[in-house]
C-alpha cells in the first residue's frame, strides 16, 4: 500500500479560530476513508484543504508523492462530489460531464464519446440533453459523479454527497458509490456527520472532534475499542449508555451509580476505588431472568420498529436496550439485565479517555 | 352586489383592480400621448391647427423631409455614437467594477453604495459637473491629460466639432456607470459560489471560469442592463443642454435633443414628432430584448 494522501502536522486558522489542530493523516491509495463528526468538527475544512479550497496555514499536504500546500485547485487533479451538486446550470448534462475534457482542449468527438461512456457506467445515458434544473435529486447525484469519474483524478473528494437526498435513495446511492469506488480502483476521501454511512462505506474511518483526530481505525476497530467517551457515543446506533461508576474493592468488578446493580464483573482489573465512566452498548445488554439479573431496571418506555425493540428505562441516567424481535415487556415492569465482562467499556471521568 | 364587493376585498377583483389601476394610467399617460405622436408625424402640423385633432393628412412627407435635412446624417452618427459608446463604456467600467466589489475587503459594500450617488443627481448637475471638468482652458480633465503626458495641447471638449460628442457621452458613461454596477452586482451575486469551486476543480483557470460560468450565467442579466441601457440612454437629454447645446454646429446633437429643437425652438411640432417615432423604434427592439431577457423572473 502506498500512501495516495498524507498530511503531516497540519493546522489551519480563520483569524483566531483554530480549525484544524495538527491533523495527521495517511491515506492509502485505493482506499475509502471517511471523515466523520459532528457539525464544525472540522471535517469539511480538512477536505477542503486537499482539494485546495482552502489553504492550510501550517503543515504539509502531499498527494501521490508531491507537496501541494502551494497548488492551486485546479492542478491538484482532485475531483470534488459538493453537497448541492454544484452542476452547471447552464450546461446540459452531457456538457456538465465534459467540462474538464473541454477545457483542456480535448476534441469535440472524443469529450462526446466520454462522456457517453461515463453516462453509461453511472446510468445516464437517456439524460444527456436534459439539463439539471430536469433532473431529481438522485440523477442530479449522479451528474456530479459522473463528472468527477470523467477526469480519472488521483483522488475523489466527497463533501456529504448524500445528505439532500431521502432515506431510501440515500442507501442505494451508499452502494453505488462504494461500488463505483471498487471499480475504478480509486481513492476516496468521504465526509459525512452520519455515522452509519461512514461504517458502511469505508475502509477507514476517521472520527473528528473540534478540530482534532479523536481516532482513526478500521469501522468495527472503532466500534469494538474506542478510544474516547467521545468515539464511543459517536459511533454505533441507539447511541452507548453512559452510567458513572466505582471500581470495587476487589478490582474485578464495577459498581454503578444505580439502585439495584450488581457490581459488573471485567475483563481486565482496575485500580480499586476509582471513580468512571462505564460505557454499556445496547445492543450488548442482555434481557435475563430477574434473579440473576446484574442490573434490575423500571421501564420507563418501549418502542418496536417490528424488527427491532427499544427498551427504555426510568431513572437517571436512562439505558437504553436494543432486542431484536418483540418483547412483551410494559411501561413500569421491572427488566433485568446482564452483561459480558469484555463489553464492559471503562472511561476516565477527567480526559475521557479509554482505561 | 355583494358578491363582486366581497371579490374585490379577497379575491379575484382585488388583483383585477390592482392591475386595472395601473393600466388605465399606463395608458392615459403613456399609451394615447403615443399615439398622439405616432398620429402627428403623419399630419401637417403648424401654429394655426395646433390645437385641434383634425389636420391635413400627409403620408410620409415628414418623414422624407426629416430625412433630406442636411444635418440628418450627422444628428444619426452622432445618436450612434452616444448610444454605442455610452453603453460600452456604462457596461465594461460597470462590469469590472461590480467584479472588483464582489471582493471582500473593509468597507467594500459602503464603498460600492456611494458609486450611487452619480445616479442619483439630476441631469443637470451631472451636466453642470462635467462642464467644469471638460472646460477647455480651466478643466481639470486636461490638466490631468497634460500632467500625465498623454496631450501637450489645450483639448477643446465642448468646442471642437469632433470631440463634442466625447464629451457628453464621458459625461453619460459616468451617470450610468452605478446602475449598470448594481445590476451586475445583483447578477454575480446569484451565481453560487460552489459552481466557481467546482469549475476551479475542474481544472478552469481564472479567464475560463469568467468565460464559461460567469458570462453564461449572467446572460439574463447582461441583455436587462444592455437593453435598459439603450432605453435610457435614448433618453438622456439633460446633459446636451447642460454641456454643449448640441453645438458647436450640430456636432453633439442626437436624435433626443433634435427632436426637442424640431418641436420647442421652430415649433414645427410635426417635425419633432417625427423623428421621435423613429426613435420609438429602436427603443420598441430594445424593449423587446429586455422583456425577453427577463422572461424567467416571473415566478407563482
Amino acid at each position: 500500500m502506498t500512501a495516495q494522501i498524507e498530511l503531516s502536522n497540519v493546522d489551519k486558522h480563520y483569524g483566531a479560530f483554530h480549525a484544524l489542530k495538527n491533523i495527521n493523516l495517511t491515506i492509502d491509495k485505493g482506499s475509502f476513508v471517511a471523515l466523520v463528526g459532528p457539525s464544525g468538527c472540522g471535517k469539511s475544512t480538512l477536505l477542503r484543504s486537499i482539494a485546495g479550497l482552502e489553504t492550510i496555514s501550517s503543515g504539509t499536504l502531499s498527494i501521490a508523492g508531491q507537496t501541494m500546500n502551494n497548488v492551486p485547485p485546479r492542478k491538484r487533479d482532485v475531483a470534488m462530489v459538493f453537497q448541492s451538486y454544484a452542476l452547471y446550470p447552464h450546461m446540459s448534462v452531457e456538457k456538465n460531464l465534459s467540462y474538464s475534457l473541454r477545457l483542456k482542449g480535448t476534441p469535440r468527438a472524443e469529450a462526446r464519446a466520454r462522456a457517453e461512456e461515463v453516462a453509461a457506467t453511472t446510468g445516464l445515458s437517456d439524460l444527456l440533453h436534459r439539463y439539471p434544473r430536469q433532473l431529481s435529486g438522485g440523477q442530479r447525484q449522479r451528474v456530479a459523479m459522473g463528472r468527477a469519474i470523467i477526469r480519472n483524478p488521483k483522488a475523489f473528494l466527497f463533501d456529504e454527497p448524500l445528505s439532500n437526498l431521502d432515506a431510501a435513495l440515500r442507501v442505494q446511492m451508499r452502494k453505488e458509490i462504494r461500488g463505483l469506488h471498487d471499480r475504478l480502483g480509486a481513492t476516496s476521501v468521504y465526509v459525512t456527520h452520519d455515522q452509519i454511512e461512514a461504517m458502511t462505506m469505508a475502509d477507514h474511518v476517521v472520527v473528528m472532534r473540534a478540530g482534532v483526530i479523536e481516532q482513526q481505525g478500521s469501522p468495527l476497530e472503532l466500534y469494538d475499542t474506542p478510544a474516547t467517551r467521545f468515539v464511543a457515543g459517536f459511533i454505533g446506533s441507539p447511541a452507548m449508555n453512559f452510567v458513572p461508576g466505582t471500581i470495587a474493592a476487589d478490582g474485578r468488578s464495577v459498581q454503578l451509580d444505580l439502585p439495584d446493580t450488581q457490581p459488573l464483573p471485567m475483563s481486565r482489573p482496575q485500580q480499586a476505588g476509582r471513580r468512571v465512566t462505564v460505557g454499556l452498548r445496547p445492543e450488548h445488554l442482555e434481557i435475563v431472568d430477574p434473579a440473576r439479573a446484574q442490573l434490575n431496571l423500571p421501564v420507563a418506555a418501549v418502542e418496536s420498529t417490528g424488527s427491532l425493540t427499544y427498551l427504555s428505562t426510568a431513572g437517571e441516567p436512562e439505558v437504553t436496550v436494543v432486542l431484536t424481535g418483540r418483547s412483551n415487556m410494559r411501561s413500569g415492569d421491572r427488566v433485568g439485565l446482564s452483561i459480558a465482562p469484555d463489553k464492559v467499556h471503562l472511561f476516565d471521568v477527567e480526559t475521557e479517555r479509554a482505561i | 352586489m355583494r358578491r363582486i364587493l366581497s371579490s374585490i376585498t379577497d379575491g379575484k377583483g382585488f388583483d383585477i383592480l390592482l392591475v386595472s389601476l395601473t393600466m388605465i394610467f399606463l395608458i392615459v399617460m403613456a399609451g394615447l400621448p403615443l399615439l398622439y405622436n405616432v398620429l402627428m408625424s403623419f399630419q401637417q402640423v403648424d401654429m394655426f391647427n395646433l390645437g385641434t385633432f383634425s389636420r391635413p393628412f400627409i403620408g410620409l412627407e415628414n418623414y422624407q423631409d426629416v430625412i433630406s435635412q442636411p444635418e440628418f446624417g450627422l444628428v444619426m452618427k452622432n445618436t450612434a455614437i452616444f448610444v454605442f459608446g455610452s453603453i460600452i463604456g456604462q457596461f465594461c467600467f460597470g462590469f469590472a467594477l461590480a467584479i472588483f466589489f464582489m471582493a471582500k475587503f473593509p468597507f467594500a459594500s459602503t464603498i460600492r453604495g456611494l458609486f450611487l450617488v452619480s445616479w442619483v443627481m439630476p441631469g443637470l448637475v451631472v451636466g453642470a459637473l462635467w462642464g467644469f471638468i471638460l472646460a477647455g482652458d480651466y478643466g481639470v480633465l486636461n490638466a490631468i491629460l497634460q500632467a500625465l503626458g498623454v496631450t501637450n495641447g489645450t483639448m477643446f471638449w465642448k468646442s471642437d466639432p469632433n470631440l463634442s460628442i466625447w464629451a457628453v457621452t464621458i459625461a453619460n458613461i459616468w451617470l450610468g456607470l452605478a446602475f449598470n454596477m448594481m445590476l451586475l452586482s445583483v447578477g454575480l451575486a446569484g451565481i453560487p459560489g460552489d459552481l466557481y469551486e467546482a469549475a476551479e476543480l475542474d481544472g478552469a483557470n481564472g479567464w475560463q471560469r469568467f468565460s464559461t460560468i460567469t458570462l453564461p450565467m449572467m446572460r439574463a442579466t447582461i441583455g436587462a442592463v444592455l437593453a435598459l441601457g439603450l432605453i435610457y440612454t435614448l433618453q438622456q437629454f439633460d446633459l446636451f443642454p447642460a454641456i454643449t447645446e448640441g453645438g458647436p454646429a450640430n456636432s453633439s446633437s442626437v436624435a433626443q435633443y433634435w427632436a426637442w429643437q424640431w418641436s420647442f425652438k421652430l415649433f414645427d411640432f410635426a417635425k419633432g414628432a417625427t423623428v421621435s417615432v423613429m426613435m420609438l423604434i429602436f427603443v420598441l427592439i430594445a424593449s423587446i430584448v429586455y422583456v425577453w431577457s427577463t422572461r424567467h423572473e416571473v415566478r407563482g
